[in-house]
C-alpha cells in the first residue's frame, strides 16, 4: 500500500534496493506535429496489433484513446475560427514565430489552430491500479513505473474502473492475437529500460515533443519550457501532472498543453481511486463492529 | 563512410551511394541525430540535424553578401568574404569556390565553373547570375507570369489569356477536360478539387495500405469540405459525398473542417474540396482500399519539365454514394452533356480577345 509523503519514491516505497532514478516522460504539446510516428514505433515494439480501421470524424485522429491494444494516442483538436467573443471574433492564442521559439500549428488566416498531443499512460505516483490488482500481476519497476506482467494477469479487470484517466483496458482481440483478456497498457519499454535504451516513442518523435529522461530532471525542463511560452505570450500553457502533491502524486508521464485538458480529453483534476479505500474499510469495519455489537447485545438483553 | 562527394574516385575504390548524401556520417558519426539546441550554436544552427549536400542549408547562399563579399544586412549576415583568411566564411557551408575572391574575373572565353566571377553567386546558371527575365531555356518565358489551370471556375483576373497557351495536352475521350470560361458551361463544375499527401500514407499507397499500423491510423479515403459548402450542398460529416469531374466520379466519406476556407475571388466565393491521394482499388492482402483521387485528375503537362498540372480540376460534389456498373458512365455523362463537353473542350491555345466575361 503506498503511503502519503511530501516527496514520494515510488519504486522504493515499494521496497526496491538500490533503485535508479525514476523514470518518466515529458509530452510537450507545444511541439507535437501529429505524426504518430510515437504510435507506429510503440505497436512495432511491443508487438501489439493492429486495434479498428475506422474513420472516427474527429479530425485526423482515427485512433480514438488509450486502450490495451492503444499504448500512445495522439489527439487532434481543430479550435474553429468562430469562437465567440465581444467583437464575435476572439483570436486564439498562437505559438508566435519569436527568433528562438519553436513555432505550433496556427494561422492568423483563418484563425483556426490545431491542437495535438500524444497522451500515454501517467504511470501514476499512487497508481490505482496497482493498488486493487488481486494477482501481483501490476508491478512497481525500480523505475518507478508500473508494468503489468501478462504472465501472472487473469484478466479479472479490477484495475480497468481503477485507473482514473481509463488508459488500462483488457485486450479482446483479434483472434489468434498476444495476450487476448489480459490486460494492456504502456510498460515505458520496461525491456528497453532495463537495457539502457530510450523507449520507442521517445525515440521516434522527430521534434523532442515527447521527451524520455529522469523525472526531477523532466519535470525543471518542463517548468522552463512554460515559463519560456508564457513570455511568448501563449499564457494558455500550462503543465498537467507534474504537481507531485496533486490527486495522483503526480504522474510519471506528465504532459505540457495549451488549453485545458478537458479539449485534449483528459480529467481536470484526476484522484487516485483508491485514496478512500482505508476510510471505507474503516467505515465499513464499525459498521460491522456495530451490528456484531448490537446483536450481543440483543441476544444478552432478551436472555436477561 | 566518406565525408563529402569530392573524396569520390572514379576507380571504383569508393563507395558513395546518393552523392548528395555523402557526409551524412562523417566521422562515423549520424549527423542527421544531431539535436544541439539552437542556444548553443549560431542561428543558422548547423549541428541540428544534417541538411544534404554537405550540411548547406542554403544554396546559391553567396546571393547573401553584396557584390564586394559583405552581408547585405548585419542583422541577416549569413556567409561572407574574411578578406585576412582569403575565404568565404560564415554560419553556413558556402555554396561557392571557398576561396574565390568577389573581385575575381575571369579570362574572357573560359567556360564553366572557372568562368564564373567572383560575384556571380548562382553557380549552377551558365552566366552564375539568378534571372528574372528568361530570354532562352524556357518555353513559355521571358517574364513570369499568372495563368489559372487548364479547368477553372474563374476567368484569369491579370490577362486575357486564360490558361498556358503552351501547356501539352493529351485530348482524347478517356481525358476530357471541363469548360472553363470564357468557353460556356464552367458552372456544371463549380468547385474546385484538389489533392494532397497525410503523413500516414505514402505515394497511392501501395506499400502503407498494406501495413496494419498504417492502415489502421487512416483507414478510409475522405474528402475534406468546409462547413459554408456542407451546408450548401447538403454533406454531412461521415457520411459520403460523390465527386465528379469530365472524367469520372468517385466517392468519398465526408469530413467538415473549419481547416478548408472558401475563397473570394473576384467578388465570389470559390469552395475548395481536399482529398488525400493514398486511396486505390485493394488486391491481394491491401488492408484498406478506396476510390482514387487520382481518377478525377486530368492530364496536362507543363511544356518546360513535363509535371503534371493535376493539383486543381473543377468538379461537382454531391451527398451520397457514387452509382456503380454502367450507371456510373451514365452519370458522368450527363454532366458531360449539360456542360456542352466533347474532345475539343480546353484544347484552345489561344484565349479569343474579346470575351463575355
Amino acid at each position: 500500500m503506498w503511503g502519503w509523503s511530501s516527496a514520494p519514491d515510488p519504486a522504493r516505497d515499494t521496497g526496491w534496493i538500490n533503485a535508479p532514478a525514476r523514470k518518466g516522460f515529458f509530452t510537450d504539446g507545444s511541439v507535437c506535429i501529429g505524426c504518430k510516428a510515437c504510435e507506429v514505433a510503440c505497436k512495432e515494439w511491443n508487438g501489439i496489433p493492429e486495434d479498428g480501421l475506422q474513420l472516427l470524424g474527429m479530425s485526423y485522429d482515427n485512433t480514438g484513446g488509450l486502450g490495451a491494444s492503444t499504448w500512445r494516442h495522439v489527439a487532434f483538436i481543430e479550435q474553429p475560427r468562430r469562437a465567440v467573443g465581444s467583437d464575435g471574433f476572439t483570436p486564439l492564442p498562437m505559438v508566435t514565430a519569436a527568433p528562438d521559439q519553436n513555432t505550433h500549428a496556427g494561422s492568423a488566416e483563418t484563425g483556426i489552430r490545431w491542437l495535438m498531443s500524444s497522451d500515454v499512460c501517467k504511470h501514476c505516483t499512487h497508481a490505482a491500479c496497482l493498488d486493487v490488482c488481486p494477482t501481483g500481476a501490476l508491478l512497481r519497476t525500480e523505475f518507478g513505473t508500473v508494468v503489468v506482467q501478462d504472465d501472472v494477469c487473469n484478466g479479472c479487470g479490477y484495475c480497468i474502473p481503477a485507473c482514473p484517466f481509463g488508459v488500462i483496458d483488457r485486450r479482446d482481440g483479434p483472434p489468434g492475437a498476444r495476450n487476448v483478456g489480459i490486460a494492456q497498457k504502456c510498460t515505458l519499454c520496461y525491456d528497453r529500460l532495463r537495457d539502457d535504451m530510450t523507449p520507442a516513442c521517445a525515440q521516434a518523435c522527430p521534434t523532442q515533443s515527447i521527451q524520455f529522461g529522469d523525472l526531477d530532471e523532466l519535470r525543471i525542463r518542463a517548468h522552463d519550457r512554460v515559463d519560456s511560452l508564457h513570455a511568448a505570450g501563449v499564457t494558455d500553457a500550462r503543465l498537467y501532472l507534474a504537481d507531485p502533491n496533486d490527486g495522483i502524486g503526480g504522474a510519471g508521464a506528465f504532459f505540457l498543453l495549451l488549453d485545458e485538458p478537458e479539449v485534449y480529453g483528459l480529467p481536470p483534476d484526476p484522484v487516485v481511486t483508491t485514496r478512500d479505500l482505508p476510510a471505507m474499510w474503516r467505515t465499513a469495519a464499525i459498521a460491522g463492529a456495530t451490528l456484531v455489537a448490537g446483536a450481543a447485545a440483543a441476544f444478552v438483553w432478551t436472555r436477561s | 563512410m566518406l565525408n563529402s562527394f569530392v573524396e569520390m574516385k572514379a576507380d571504383g575504390s569508393t563507395s558513395g551511394g546518393c552523392w548528395i548524401y555523402t557526409g551524412v556520417y562523417t566521422d562515423g558519426v549520424n549527423q542527421s541525430a544531431r539535436r544541439k539546441p539552437g542556444s548553443q550554436q549560431s542561428w543558422v544552427a548547423p549541428e541540428w540535424g544534417w541538411a544534404w549536400p554537405m550540411n548547406r542549408r542554403i544554396l546559391y547562399n553567396r546571393a547573401s553578401a553584396d557584390p564586394d563579399g559583405k552581408p547585405w544586412s548585419e542583422r541577416k549576415a549569413y556567409i561572407w568574404w574574411d578578406e585576412a583568411a582569403g575565404k568565404w566564411t560564415g554560419h553556413d557551408v558556402p555554396d561557392f569556390q571557398v576561396t574565390k575572391a568577389p573581385s575575381f574575373r575571369p579570362e574572357p572565353g573560359i567556360g564553366g565553373p572557372e568562368g564564373l566571377a567572383g560575384d556571380d553567386p548562382f553557380i549552377m546558371q551558365a552566366d552564375g547570375k539568378g534571372w528574372l527575365y528568361a530570354p532562352s531555356g524556357l518555353l513559355d518565358g521571358p517574364l513570369p507570369v499568372h495563368y489559372e489551370p487548364l479547368e477553372s471556375p474563374l476567368r484569369n483576373a491579370m490577362h486575357t489569356q486564360q490558361s498556358n497557351p503552351t501547356r501539352e495536352m493529351f485530348p482524347r475521350k478517356e481525358n476530357l477536360t471541363g469548360p472553363s470560361p470564357p468557353e460556356p458551361g464552367s458552372d456544371v463544375y463549380p468547385y474546385v478539387v484538389t489533392t494532397y499527401r497525410l503523413t500516414e500514407h505514402h505515394t497511392a499507397g501501395g506499400m502503407s495500405r498494406w501495413s496494419p499500423y498504417l492502415a489502421e491510423l487512416q483507414p478510409e479515403f475522405f474528402c475534406e469540405v468546409s462547413p459554408e459548402l456542407a451546408a450548401e450542398r447538403g454533406l454531412e460529416h461521415l457520411g459520403w459525398a460523390t465527386i465528379v469531374t469530365a472524367r469520372t466520379a468517385i466517392e468519398a466519406r465526408v469530413l467538415v473542417t473549419d481547416r478548408v476556407t472558401p475563397l473570394t475571388v473576384d467578388g465570389r466565393t470559390i469552395h475548395q474540396i481536399g482529398l488525400p491521394y493514398h486511396w486505390g482499388v485493394g488486391g491481394g492482402g491491401s488492408i484498406v482500399s478506396g476510390d482514387s483521387a487520382n481518377d478525377v485528375m486530368g492530364v496536362a503537362l507543363d511544356p518546360n519539365v513535363h509535371i503534371q498540372d493535376s493539383k486543381a480540376a473543377a468538379c461537382d460534389i454531391q451527398p451520397g454514394r457514387r452509382p456503380t456498373g454502367p450507371e456510373l458512365p451514365r452519370y458522368v455523362e450527363a454532366y458531360r452533356r449539360r456542360a456542352g463537353i466533347s474532345v475539343d473542350t480546353g484544347t484552345a491555345r489561344v484565349t479569343p480577345e474579346k470575351d463575355g466575361s
